[in-house]
């Protein structure tokens, strides 16, 4: 077996180190965040930090830092899920109908489904 | 003709311009970074599917909110912690097998394979855990508190929360095992010696869907565990 | 002689080197061959949805009930949706065209992934299967519409499972093809061929594999919802458990909008194939063809709330799609008007693939501009799920896909086969398909207007004439589809040899050494430094060499 264990090597396996510290840490903040800051955006710094965490993996153990075409494709697939998400998540959040719907908080029927219910 | 079947034998085509020019003509053989795009193609696919998912889970949260904050409330972050690490050290591990490979180091490439896979089985143990623990405490897909009109029965977006739980992870552990099988199908290649440190295109395809697989986590985590950990009086809108 | 693609033994196989005919074909990782077996189960699946449809125009000839029950009604539309939409029209034009001309095109030797391609062409076959077989098991084919709407898709007890998964796979062939044609564009384009130099065919093909990879997994993860809510109740859109049918609604449009331009735009890319041949001159404006196909591809992934203008969404959603939606149509008519520039001062040659490209033309003008009626939203509130709607998308995609796909038979039939078609028998058969299209579909309009609704076992008195008038044009129509494929089959067998160029095009498929082509498709592969519509005074100005592919003009 002829290893070729030359500089590149240890270049590259730095990299996968570096950030596999990385995101130990920022895994060491997810777990902490509900407990310590910004509880009350709790949803939207999991997501960030999640995001985070995305970029670093996609960048360095994905290799698509180096990738110019197929950087874009993905650019285009994430833009596509946005789009997605902005635009169905805009139409819920002026439903009409609240109000009168069985499925919302608010709605209409018997309230023994919701779960903070004050006796 | 100057092509063959296999990736080694294939000699490409020449192409000559009016000026006498000549260019390589890029054929489907041997053609790494068709391999590579081909797989990334692939992988957008999931994006998309599990993006959807995560879009369904969203809407719901939109609409009950509170109901989801509480079912989170009641995850075993440790269990689910733990598995979070044991899928980072694997996408560590398999990263490393495939930089190895690279670099000549055929059984040290084969040693991450098999930690990688060990560490997919821990996580697919531990997750069978936790779902054996709902299971007894009666929350699970078909049972009475997931089904309205019981006496058990949960709040409406606590069975949607819970459903979405079941179907996201499993359809996340189903990704693991396909995983696994993908790297004993790898091994046997190695083995073989169709995968070499000079035709290494099926080892890279593997550690990106492994890498794939770890990404969806990093988002499935959070958002079942964490966003109902802490003290969360302050996050439900009270009624 | 040569040796052809057809030939026994001129193939190459996915397993083995098997020695029999039968084997060879149910083997073959050749693209040409692929396409041609696309072709015959496609085909013969469009044939047993006709007759569906004839069934379902004879049930309607009169109000009540003729030959069928209520129920059975409903399996019958639902049936006819599911085989014409996932096992034809879905496939067509790429699975044959895609298959058989487009590598051909670019240059290439095949497709990027030749044991994918074949494995994909088995798992269509498989899904096929699936769907299929909820006819004889259980409680009967899905009787939803072959939209799967929830909460009644989730409720009724026929087969709705199985046409879900059969679906599921479905949708997963769509997706390896538009992955496969993605790569091989990308990377198997002739040394030379630039983007801007490809023939619009292959864009077309192009911004297809973008729909068919990235919108198909979005319905493929609510099939697979529906799934699970079936068989474990996880109540994602039943409002009984708090979720939403409309969600459902979203998902499912997200996908099936795009794939109507997933359907259309290799079709318009074979349009703009005919035109300049057939007019003998440059397309005109092919930059902008070519970007007006990227950008419907793109466009088309914001407008599918059209879909949903009846279902509860709010105001703003409603707005915003609309709007999109008159947008989208922009580049469509960029593309006609491009194509009737192309035409004038052209040297017109009205051949059978020309008959059926410029028919086309009449029946999609007016199936579009019907669906910018129907993208108000006022108009469409009284307009969602008459007959209205239903002859807006049969003329768009019957007479839009499907007739331009016929046109694309025509055009490349000696390329496929080495023989012409009788051309007598193909314009009869243009001309009874015509008409009988037109008094088919035409009806429906108005009394989509007068308000007679979609999907409906039964209907008031003031209606028959409507579905009388339709039900003779339907006769008219299918007799034009059987002559028209006894055309095929007879010129398969006895047409004249048609050489290797016989409409004198410019595009390298038609660059072949020898008709049918031969396995291994060009001699060599061309260097590309010319545009791929060069005409002066109506002849092509690139000639070749065949043995060396080089240029001698």
């Amino acid at each position: 077996m002829g290893t070729n264990y030359d500089e590149k090597y240890y270049e590259d396996r730095a990299k996968y180190y570096k950030v596999i510290v990385g995101l130990l840490l920022l895994t060491t903040l997810t777990f902490i965040q509900p407990h310590m800051f910004l509880t009350n955006v709790t949803f939207g710094v999991q997501m960030t930090i999640g995001l985070t965490k995305a970029i670093l993996i996609v960048l360095y153990y994905m290799h698509l830092k180096g990738e110019t075409l197929i950087g874009w494709t993905v650019m285009f697939a994430l833009s596509l899920v946005t789009v997605f998400f902005i635009t169905i998540m805009t139409d819920v959040h002026h439903f009409q109908f609240k109000d009168m719907s069985y499925i919302t908080e608010h709605g209409a029927d018997t309230n023994m489904h919701h779960a903070t219910e004050k006796e | 003709m100057s092509h063959e079947e296999h990736g080694h034998e294939y000699v490409p085509e020449i192409a000559t311009s009016r000026d006498g020019k000549q260019y390589e003509v890029q054929g489907w053989q041997g053609d790494f970074y068709g391999g590579k795009l081909g797989f990334w193609l692939f992988m957008l696919t999931e994006v998309m599917m599990f993006g959807a998912m995560f879009l369904v889970l969203t809407y719901y949260f939109s609409l009950h909110h509170d109901d989801f904050i509480e079912a989170s409330s009641d995850f075993n972050v440790f269990l689910g912690g733990t598995n979070t690490v044991v899928l980072l050290i694997s996408a560590l591990t398999m990263g490393l097998g495939l930089l190895k490979m690279k670099h000549g180091d055929i059984k040290g490439a084969k040693l991450m394979i098999y930690a990688t896979m060990i560490l997919a089985f821990a996580f697919l143990a531990i997750k069978g855990v936790e779902w054996t623990e709902d299971y007894h405490e009666g929350i699970f897909l078909g049972l009475n508190a997931l089904q309205p009109g019981h006496p058990e029965s949960k709040p409406l977006g606590e069975i949607l929360f819970f459903g979405m739980y079941f179907t996201m992870t499993g359809l996340h552990g189903f990704h693991i095992i396909i995983g696994i099988g993908l790297m004993l199908w790898l091994l046997k290649r190695i083995n073989a010696g169709k995968v070499s440190p000079h035709h290494y295109i099926l080892y890279f395809n593997i550690a990106l869907y492994w890498d794939l697989v770890h990404l969806v986590w990093v988002f499935v985590f959070p958002y079942f565990y964490m966003i109902g950990a802490g003290d969360i009086s302050g996050v439900l809108n009270g009624h | 002689m040569s040796k052809s693609y057809l030939d026994a033994g001129e193939t190459h196989c996915a397993i083995g080197h098997p020695k029999s005919v039968f084997w060879q074909w149910m083997l073959t990782v050749d693209h040409k061959r692929i396409g041609l077996m696309y072709a015959a189960v496609i085909f013969t699946f469009f044939f047993v949805a006709v007759f569906i449809g004839l069934t379902m125009r004879i049930e309607l000839f009169a109000p009540g009930a003729q030959i069928l029950d209520g129920d059975t009604f409903n399996q019958a539309f639902t049936l006819h949706g599911v085989i014409m939409i996932f096992l034809f029209i879905i496939p067509g034009i790429p699975a044959v065209f895609g298959n058989i001309v487009m590598p051909l095109m670019i240059g290439a030797k095949d497709v990027s992934f030749p044991r994918l391609n074949w494995f994909t062409f088995w798992l269509y076959i498989f899904g096929a299967l699936i769907a299929l077989s909820s006819l004889w098991t259980g409680n009967g084919f899905a009787d939803t519409g072959w939209t799967f709407y929830a909460p009644y898709s989730l409720n009724t007890n026929t087969n709705v499972l199985t046409t879900l998964v059969a679906a599921f796979v479905l949708g997963m062939a769509s997706i390896l093809t538009g992955l496969n044609f993605l790569v091989t564009i990308h990377r198997l384009r002739a040394p030379g061929m630039g983007f801007f130099k490809m023939p619009l065919f292959v864009w077309g093909i192009y911004a297809t594999a973008w729909i068919q990879l990235l919108a198909t997994p979005v319905v493929g993860i609510t099939l697979v919802l529906a799934i699970l809510e079936k068989v474990f109740g996880i109540g994602i859109f039943d409002p009984a458990k708090g979720g939403d049918p409309v969600l459902f609604e979203h998902l499912f449009w997200i996908y099936s909008h795009p794939a109507v331009y997933l359907m259309i735009l290799p079709a318009f890319g074979i349009m703009s194939e005919i035109i300049p041949t057939f007019s003998r001159r440059e397309i005109f404006g092919y930059r902008t063809i070519a970007l007006s196909s990227a950008s419907i591809a793109g466009i088309g992934y914001l407008v599918w709330g059209h879909h949903l203008f009846t279902s509860g969404m709010s105001d703003l959603a409603k707005t915003i799609f609309s709007f999109l939606t008159f947008f989208v149509a922009i580049p469509t008519g960029i593309k006609f008007y491009d194509w009737v520039a192309t035409m004038y001062k052209g040297k017109i040659v009205l051949d059978s693939p020309m008959l059926w490209a410029l028919g086309t033309m009449v029946t999609f003008i007016i199936g579009g501009l019907t669906g910018v009626t129907i993208a108000m939203i006022g108009s469409d509130i009284h307009l969602q799920d008459t007959y209205y709607s239903v002859a807006h998308f049969h003329y768009a995609i019957l007479g839009g896909v499907v007739f331009l796909l016929f046109a694309g038979i025509h055009y490349w039939f000696p390329l496929m086969f080495g023989k012409m078609l009788n051309e007598k028998r193909a314009k009869l058969a243009f001309w009874i398909n015509f008409i009988g299209f037109n008094m088919l579909w035409f009806p429906m309009f108005i009394a989509g207007y007068q308000g007679m609704p979609r999907r409906y076992f039964d209907y008031l008195p003031e209606f028959q004439i409507y579905h009388q008038i339709s039900f003779f044009g339907a006769v008219i129509f299918i007799s034009g589809l059987l002559y028209m494929f006894y055309n095929f089959f007879d010129s398969m067998k006895n047409g004249e040899p048609s050489g290797t160029n016989p409409w004198n095009a410019t595009t390298l498929e038609w660059h072949l050494p020898s008709s049918p082509p031969p396995l291994e498709n060009h001699t060599k592969v061309p260097y590309v430094d010319f545009n791929p519509y060069e005409y002066k005074h109506g002849q092509p100005v690139v000639k070749f060499d065949y043995e060396t592919m080089q240029r001698i003009d």
